[in-house]
């Protein structure tokens, strides 16, 4: 009968969707927590997006035959807070990425995280603000001190490119034993890293770790 | 007092509250260019004398190099304070996107330098960009949703409208439980309100 075969497809529908759901709100706390701007799960955010617009046809259907209230306004919820979690995931990329414009245009590591239509968005921002700090004060600034991103010509590096703390404290929490765990370059602080403990530490200490997916922000 | 004029920029930024623009205090920003200018003309002249007096620039220390010197790096405080005022105007400006919309109310295009609408305005068309190219409005959605229905205010008359499968009339100030998706639209044009008690 097909209203059985709806309510499956629907059923194994939620339930693919809570596992990538999941997946989704870790990759926006991470992205929430962390300093610099992570890696773009690309596949994960085109599975979101089908799942959502399944989620979408599943209540049209609804709608057209008449399913109890309650059930609909369940699975209204669930695609509502599966938006807001996708938006607040390009959202918070997308205002990281304004903030470091410049930074991020210079990293070919940092672009490489980007989708590529974050790309396209960082390049237009950093062409943007360059256009608009020219205009308003470089060009009224006398030779030799008129760079964006230097302070002027004697200036050996690009010292005026604000970038993210990378330093800052985060908490974050273990998926598993990772053991001694080096926290800075010179060797002298280790710490035992044990599965699902939950830790404050310097974000740059630990920035391996939550790439690698070992360690989660919260 | 050299640089003076400049933190005076800098007070303005630190004092106006997180997310407010006061006006753009062109007065004191010319001002600080003129400083900037006047800066560059005494360090030109200083080193330009050293040259006549055939002194080695790079080496000698003499009361010419250090008025030098002193011209140069009050020239580079100025520069970073002017930088330093634009950047963060422009930080709260491109807020003012993502808060109140693509098009700004008047009181606050007001306190806009010109430079500062011609960048609100190619900001917004980049946003706007990458939301077309995603095909997802990202200027909704900004709270977590906590119920499937909310309780609206209508703000303007609206008139007879059909949603679901009843028709509702929306008259100025009445009351209305809408299910979220239906109230969106009008609340993100201004048209009804959430009715928070």
């Amino acid at each position: 009968m097909s209203s059985w075969d709806d309510d499956e497809t629907a059923a194994s529908a939620a339930e693919a969707a809570t596992t990538d759901v999941e997946l989704l709100k870790r990759a926006w706390r991470n992205e929430k927590a962390a300093p610099e701007v992570l890696r773009f799960d690309s596949p994960l955010v085109s599975r979101v997006r089908e799942q959502i617009q399944l989620l979408e046809e599943t209540l049209d259907d609804f709608a057209d035959s008449g399913v109890d209230d309650l059930v609909v306004s369940l699975y209204q919820m669930d695609l509502d807070r599966t938006l807001f979690l996708l938006r607040s995931y390009l959202r918070l990329r997308l205002q990281k990425i304004e903030k470091y414009t410049m930074h991020i245009s210079r990293s070919d590591d940092l672009l490489s995280r980007l989708s590529p239509q974050e790309r396209r968005f960082a390049k237009s921002c950093a062409e943007i603000m360059e256009k608009h700090l020219e205009q308003s004060v470089l060009s009224k600034l006398p030779y030799g001190y008129d760079s964006v991103t230097r302070q002027s010509l004697s200036s050996t590096e690009d010292d005026m490119v604000p970038e993210p703390q990378l330093d800052t404290f985060v908490f974050c929490k273990t998926k598993s034993d990772v053991g001694a765990f080096q926290l800075d370059d010179i060797g002298e602080e280790v710490v035992d890293l044990v599965a699902d403990d939950l830790y404050v530490l310097r974000y740059k200490s630990i920035k391996g770790l939550v790439e690698g997916g070992r360690i989660d922000l919260i | 007092m050299y640089g003076r004029r400049a933190s005076q920029l800098l007070k303005e930024i630190d004092s106006s509250e997180a997310g407010q623009l006061a006006s753009f205090n062109s007065d004191v920003f010319d001002q600080v260019i003129r400083e900037c200018n006047e800066h560059n003309s005494q360090f030109q002249s200083l080193i330009r004398k050293m040259v006549e007096q055939n002194l080695d620039i790079e080496t000698t220390r003499n009361e010419d190099h250090y008025g030098a010197a002193i011209h140069h790096l009050s020239l580079l405080r100025n520069k970073r304070c002017l930088m330093a005022y634009m950047y963060n105007r422009a930080e709260v400006i491109q807020s003012f996107r993502w808060k109140v919309g693509p098009v700004l109310p008047h009181d606050i295009q007001e306190k806009l330098h010109f430079s500062e609408k011609e960048y609100f305005k190619n900001h917004s068309a980049a946003i706007k960009s990458y939301i077309s190219e995603m095909d997802i409005d990202l200027t909704v959605d900004m709270v977590p949703p906590k119920d499937p229905y909310i309780q609206v205010r209508v703000l303007e008359d609206i008139g007879e409208v059909s949603l679901g499968d009843h028709s509702v009339s929306l008259t100025k100030n009445s009351l209305h439980f809408l299910r979220r998706t239906d109230a969106e639209q009008f609340v993100s044009q201004g048209l009804m309100e959430e009715f928070l008690e």
